[in-house]
């Protein structure tokens, strides 16, 4: 029974932080109808600056905030040096075809995720480094009894919470939200009703950066830091956002708690070098059964 | 407030779907392009509205050059276009629709984007009653409507309307062009209404342009247009 | 045409070889590794600029390769000539598998199908260690010239029979692909890449044909693979992603269009460290920057060809050229 509690407790700790990954991957894909596979990377080298500040003697708060500002700049720069050039070039180019249209934003945010991950190991001499939780990371003792989940899991879940409490505000009751919904889900009437659809993508570039910092930051606690310590996190995150259903958003939430309590109980119950395979067969059932995700709309997006 | 287009081009690859047309759209009138499928009509007003590039040509609103305008400044200019297909978002609730619509004004003017939604909602009971249903789930009529609804809210100045009639019951065609007539008079809306249902659209003009394979065949006031036996005979098949 | 490209590989051998023979022994190395990158990238080339697909697991299709030729060598006791067409045919049969699963998804649905392929191949040796021998993995080589062959041109060192070796699969593997690309399979491969509905029309079995596209590649990746094993070690550390993204850069920096790009990708991913490495030892640039300067240039020259020219160095040759 501890076992179970402790595999659920630690699975919904995970999969709150999948959650905010997937989350982050669903904004771009929607808002930009791209896959960012340099996400992660943004997350690593935010939070390596979140570190940097720490080990400097600033307040782990003082920190998180500016890894998430960080991340928001860093969301939005990705958009305007390369997402948006590339949409304007091969527009023109011979490579037009539909299927080489969807291909080249995700080698160029992989040349990033390259970019990203050279650049931190020249910062941050490619070291390893712990990262601080502002809690405890060890299991939390209460009225004498350890319990199956720490003060960090209970940190990381409200805070997720938190999160998506206010993303999902945003989405249903600002304008904003709704512009970003509309051009998300049919661009040509969004601009046609004056919608900036231009800031719109920079916009979910922004959200999504912010919350790969934030996912960063939950993560690195219970890991190593290093260039390439987030990649799995990444590849996490796409499952869950597959399974969830890649264009809806609380979606993305649902796939990040399958997938977190997936890989919890394969932890517990078996061991950490049956994770990958359970990913791996967890997206290939997923995509075969239903390729659009538990909750994703039922259009099927093929080209 | 008029909209003079002249010598307009549009291609796409090697077809050539609006051809050196020229023609002018009144204020406060209702101009109609009428044609058969193919003739280019969609193409026209998508260029109008900057969904499409043309290859030459110009459109002045108001002696305002539009083209080189992306279609969300073209919109805050006063022009709104209704695309073909009753064009909303059917994962939107109906009232997320409309307020869509106004969504660019809602800094500026956020007291005339109030009236302006309660004006529409007078105007289309129907979409009041289902304000909170989800567009997907309305007729192919309530569709159409909200679709109008979503241009108006903005406050246009001139409408472009693409196909309205296609796939209504007559009926609520009908209503549909009754409804756009009167805001035209009593209003002083400008509305080019593409149409391929030629009488009912003449029927409601001022002004009837006819369309054939890109080009402009005739130009005339929409009563003569609806006299002319041959023109009929030759262009509309009735 | 069959001719054609018979003399056209031939060519190429030739023109290897005698590079080779003006090259010191690591240098003659690096000519075989970049031979072998070239295989791989073959595959990504008729996969992705042929097809249209994209594939983040190559790496995972040459780990079968490398460890179907390895335990056919050390369990069979084959030598390397039979050991590399049975990873050959390993790896088709994982790429038909791949496809059959694949064929539905495109873009990035299936980058990042395949990225998820491409960690957990490799890690499968871990769980069953004991048939893939986890982290260690097995050591295997490419043995020595056979004695005839020292008879004719003398005795050929070992840098020498690898380049020798390689330049033997690097021909076979540009022979076929040639063929591929100008024959009736490779015209309705691009006409699948450009209009899929189109090709459907016209008779293009789509989901068959991706399947078939999947097979073919993955034969190249697994050539690949068993002969960048051969160069040492076969374990999963050797099969890394970062291998995956190597192969896909040097795809699009030399040009996903076409096989000369191939070429062009393979020589600049393998040799830029060591030009690198010449200029900044020079300049004497502290090592935490030399370190990371290759991964830093080949991560902007990725993003720099996306967005300037994403027909790569060949496609922007081949661009003017027609001007």
């Amino acid at each position: 029974m501890n076992l179970f509690l402790s595999a659920f407790f630690s699975g919904t700790a995970r999969g709150a932080i999948y959650a905010i990954v997937a989350l982050g991957l669903v904004l771009v894909w929607r808002g930009a109808g791209i896959i960012n596979f340099a996400q992660m990377g943004q997350a690593m080298f935010t939070t390596y600056i979140a570190s940097t500040l720490i080990i400097s003697g600033k307040s782990y708060w003082l920190a998180f905030v500016i890894a998430l500002i960080a991340g928001a700049m860093l969301g939005a720069l990705i958009d305007i040096l390369v997402m948006r050039p590339l949409s304007r070039v091969h527009r023109a180019e011979a490579l037009n075809s539909p299927a080489m249209k969807a291909t080249i934003p995700v080698i160029a945010s992989l040349g990033i995720l390259g970019l990203l991950q050279a650049l931190a190991g020249m910062f941050w001499v490619g070291q390893e480094r712990g990262f601080p939780a502002p809690v405890a990371i060890e299991g939390l003792i209460v009225a004498g009894r350890k319990m199956p989940f720490t003060a960090f899991d209970i940190f990381t879940i409200a805070i997720v919470a938190l999160v998506l409490v206010l993303t999902s505000l945003f989405f249903r009751k600002t304008g904003t939200g709704l512009a970003m919904r509309a051009t998300a889900l049919n661009q040509e009437v969004a601009k046609l009703s004056g919608i900036r659809t231009t800031q719109v993508r920079i916009l979910s570039w922004i959200i999504s950066g912010a919350a790969s910092s934030l996912a960063g930051l939950l993560i690195a606690p219970s890991s190593i830091l290093s260039p390439s310590s987030l990649d799995l996190i990444l590849i996490i995150g796409f499952t869950a956002a597959v399974v969830g259903g890649l264009d809806s958003l609380p979606g993305a939430v649902l796939g990040g708690l399958i997938v977190g309590y997936v890989i919890s109980f394969v932890n517990f119950y078996r061991s950490p070098e049956d994770i990958f395979l359970a990913i791996l067969i967890l997206l290939l059932v997923v995509l075969l059964v239903r390729p659009n995700g538990v909750m994703g709309s039922k259009q099927v997006r093929r080209v | 407030m008029t909209l003079e287009i002249s010598h307009l081009t549009t291609q796409f690859g090697s077809v050539t779907a609006v051809d050196d047309i020229s023609f002018t759209a009144k204020a406060s009138e209702i101009t109609t392009v009428i044609g058969a499928n193919g003739a280019g009509k969609s193409s026209l007003l998508r260029t109008i509205s900057g969904l499409e590039k043309p290859s030459s040509g110009s459109i002045k609103w108001n002696g305002r050059e539009l083209i080189g305008l992306k279609p969300e400044a073209i919109v805050r200019l006063g022009v709104a276009h209704v695309p073909e297909g009753h064009a909303v978002i059917s994962e939107l609730t109906v009232a997320e629709n409309i307020a869509m619509g106004g969504l660019f004004r809602r800094r500026k003017n956020r007291a005339d984007l109030e009236s302006a939604s309660k004006e529409v909602y007078e105007l289309f009971p129907r979409l009041e009653e289902r304000r909170k249903q989800l567009a997907g789930t309305l007729s192919g009529g309530e569709r159409q409507m909200l679709a109008i609804a979503r241009a108006l809210v903005a406050r246009p100045q001139l409408i472009l309307l693409d196909e309205p009639s296609l796939g209504l019951a007559p009926l609520v065609v009908e209503q549909i062009i009754a409804t756009v007539n009167d805001l035209c008079r009593k209003t002083g809306l400008s509305v080019l209404l593409v149409e391929q249902n030629a009488i009912t659209a003449l029927g409601v003009a001022d002004q009837g342009v006819l369309l054939s394979l890109g080009k402009v065949v005739a130009d005339r006031p929409a009563k003569e247009l609806r006299a002319d036996a041959t023109l009929r005979a030759a262009y509309l098949g009735y | 045409m069959f001719k054609k490209n018979m003399i056209r590989a031939l060519f190429f051998a030739i023109a290897i070889l005698l590079v080779g023979t003006f090259l010191d022994p690591y240098n003659q190395s690096q000519l075989s590794v970049a031979l072998i990158i070239f295989i791989a990238v073959l595959s990504i080339t008729l996969l992705t600029g042929a097809s249209g697909q994209i594939s983040l697991g190559q790496g995972a299709l040459m780990a079968v390769g490398g460890y179907a030729s390895a335990l056919t060598i050390l369990n069979f006791n084959l030598n390397l000539w039979l050991a590399i067409p049975i990873a050959v045919l390993v790896s088709a049969l994982a790429g038909l598998l791949l496809g059959v699963t694949a064929a539905r998804l495109s873009g990035p649905y299936l980058a990042g199908t395949t990225l998820v392929i491409a960690l957990a191949i490799p890690s499968l040796a871990n769980r069953f260690e004991s048939v893939f021998a986890g982290e260690i993995g097995f050591s295997v080589d490419f043995g020595s010239s056979p004695a005839w062959l020292n008879k004719v041109i003398g005795d050929v060192p070992v840098e020498k029979w690898q380049l020798i070796v390689t330049v033997i699969f690097a021909t076979i593997a540009l022979f076929f692909a040639l063929n591929i690309l100008n024959t009736r399979t490779g015209r309705s491969w691009r006409a699948l890449r450009d209009h899929d509905i189109a090709a459907s029309l016209q008779g293009v079995n789509v989901g068959r044909s991706r399947i078939f596209i999947f097979m073919v590649t993955s034969a190249f990746a697994g050539m690949a693979g068993a002969l960048y094993g051969l160069r040492g070690i076969v374990s999963p550390s050797v099969y890394a992603v970062s291998l995956s993204l190597s192969l896909l850069t040097a795809a699009i920096l030399g040009g996903i269009r076409n096989i000369s790009g191939a070429m062009i990708g393979s020589i600049i991913i393998v040799f830029l460290p060591d030009w690198i490495g010449a200029v900044t030892s020079r300049l004497s640039v502290p090592t935490r920057i030399s370190d990371y300067l290759p991964a830093l240039i080949t991560g902007l020259l990725l993003v720099a060809t996306v967005v300037l020219s994403p027909g790569g160095l060949s496609g922007s040759i081949h661009h003017k050229k027609h001007k």
